[in-house]
């Protein structure tokens, strides 16, 4: 039976990280790692109540740091396979089963998408305004085209979370991840996933954040 | 003289008298200190005597020697400006890299939890972790 921790990056996530943390113990996730992002609120005392890791930021450094952090934990507690999930109660516990199985069938690393089960939950706008440039944009700096390019629900064995640097702090580390497979040469698929959107998420703006990101990565290394 | 001139030198003064104080404290080295002032006092000659920038500027091959001096301050600040970008970049990386030790030297279990195995073996093969804590 192989070590399976689910990294949650938390930031501001008193409402929801409860409600997520409840759903994953209820399915026999028992090692679960919390990484509260500089929480002004009460996430870290929410978190305590349950039986999990909490690893906390003194202060706010971004989702990708949360993960690099999360998953760096899991790998010296003896993770055979790191999942990557969101703490906001929009992916769903279930699908975990379908990431597992892909990475026990021999992938490094598998990769959530909401386009490869129909996308029927994607607002329109949010569609052609936000994930079609972030393909394009994903593919540009990565060399990888993913059928969802922003998409949190992640699956990677020990190997794989142990090459994969997340050295972007913030959101930009959705496209350095693709990055990462292909200079790693690891082994990669996609999953269908479903996502329950609970609001509009980071918008255009965040979109260009992420460009601008990127961009200074490509000049200063 | 003009009032700009005077005000400038006035300036450079100043900075010079700041520079002085920073080595008599060893906040930077001879080498460092010689190097401004020689580049302070250039731009004292060129206030002074706005002239000596046309020799430049001929020699160069640029109309006039003021376009000199804008030509080069733009390159220089550019640089300075490239140069910072990319010290802040690496600070906030080293940021990061310390917030996530510290964070998984002091890892919490909530209730129920196993216990935490590793923790013991890790700050003994971490000399830094009693500093940082």
């Amino acid at each position: 039976m192989s070590k399976i921790f689910i990294v949650i990056p938390a930031y501001n996530e008193e409402k929801t990280i409860a409600k997520v943390i409840e759903g994953l113990l209820q399915e026999n996730y028992n090692n679960i790692v919390i990484v509260n992002d500089g929480s002004a609120d009460c996430t870290s005392k929410i978190v305590l109540n349950y039986p999990v890791y909490l690893l906390t930021h003194n202060i706010n450094r971004g989702q990708g740091a949360a993960l690099r952090t999360g998953t760096e934990f899991a790998v010296k507690q003896g993770a055979d396979i790191v999942i990557h999930f969101d703490g906001d109660g929009q992916h769903q516990v279930k699908e975990i089963d379908d990431f597992v199985e892909k990475i026990n069938q021999g992938f490094d690393i598998a990769i959530g998408s909401r386009f490869l089960s129909g996308a029927k939950n994607i607002p329109f706008t949010k569609k052609y305004l936000i994930h079609k440039p972030a393909i394009l944009v994903n593919w540009f700096f990565s060399g990888l085209k993913l059928t969802d390019a922003h998409n949190g629900f992640r699956a990677l064995n020990r190997h794989a979370a142990k090459k994969i640097k997340i050295t972007q702090n913030r959101m930009a580390h959705n496209t350095e991840i693709p990055a990462e497979i292909v200079k790693r040469k690891l082994n990669f698929t996609e999953v269908p996933v479903e996502v329950i959107y609970t609001e509009y998420g980071q918008g255009f703006g965040g979109g260009i954040k992420i460009i601008l990101d990127l961009l200074k990565q490509k000049i200063l290394n | 003289m003009n009032l700009i001139q005077i005000l400038i030198l006035i300036f450079i003064a100043y900075v010079i008298y700041r520079l002085a104080i920073k080595l008599k404290k060893r906040e930077f080295s001879i080498q460092v200190f010689l190097l401004w002032l020689i580049f302070w006092i250039a731009v004292g000659v060129i206030v002074v005597l706005p002239q000596t920038t046309q020799l430049v500027a001929d020699w160069l091959g640029v109309g006039r020697g003021v376009d000199v001096v804008i030509y080069i301050s733009i390159l220089v600040l550019f640089y300075i400006v490239f140069r910072i970008f990319a010290r802040i970049e690496k600070i906030e990386r080293d940021i990061t890299y310390l917030v996530k030790d510290i964070s998984i030297d002091k890892a919490e279990k909530g209730k129920d939890a196993d216990p935490l195995p590793s923790l013991s073996s890790r700050a003994k093969s971490r000399d830094l972790s009693d500093s940082i804590e």
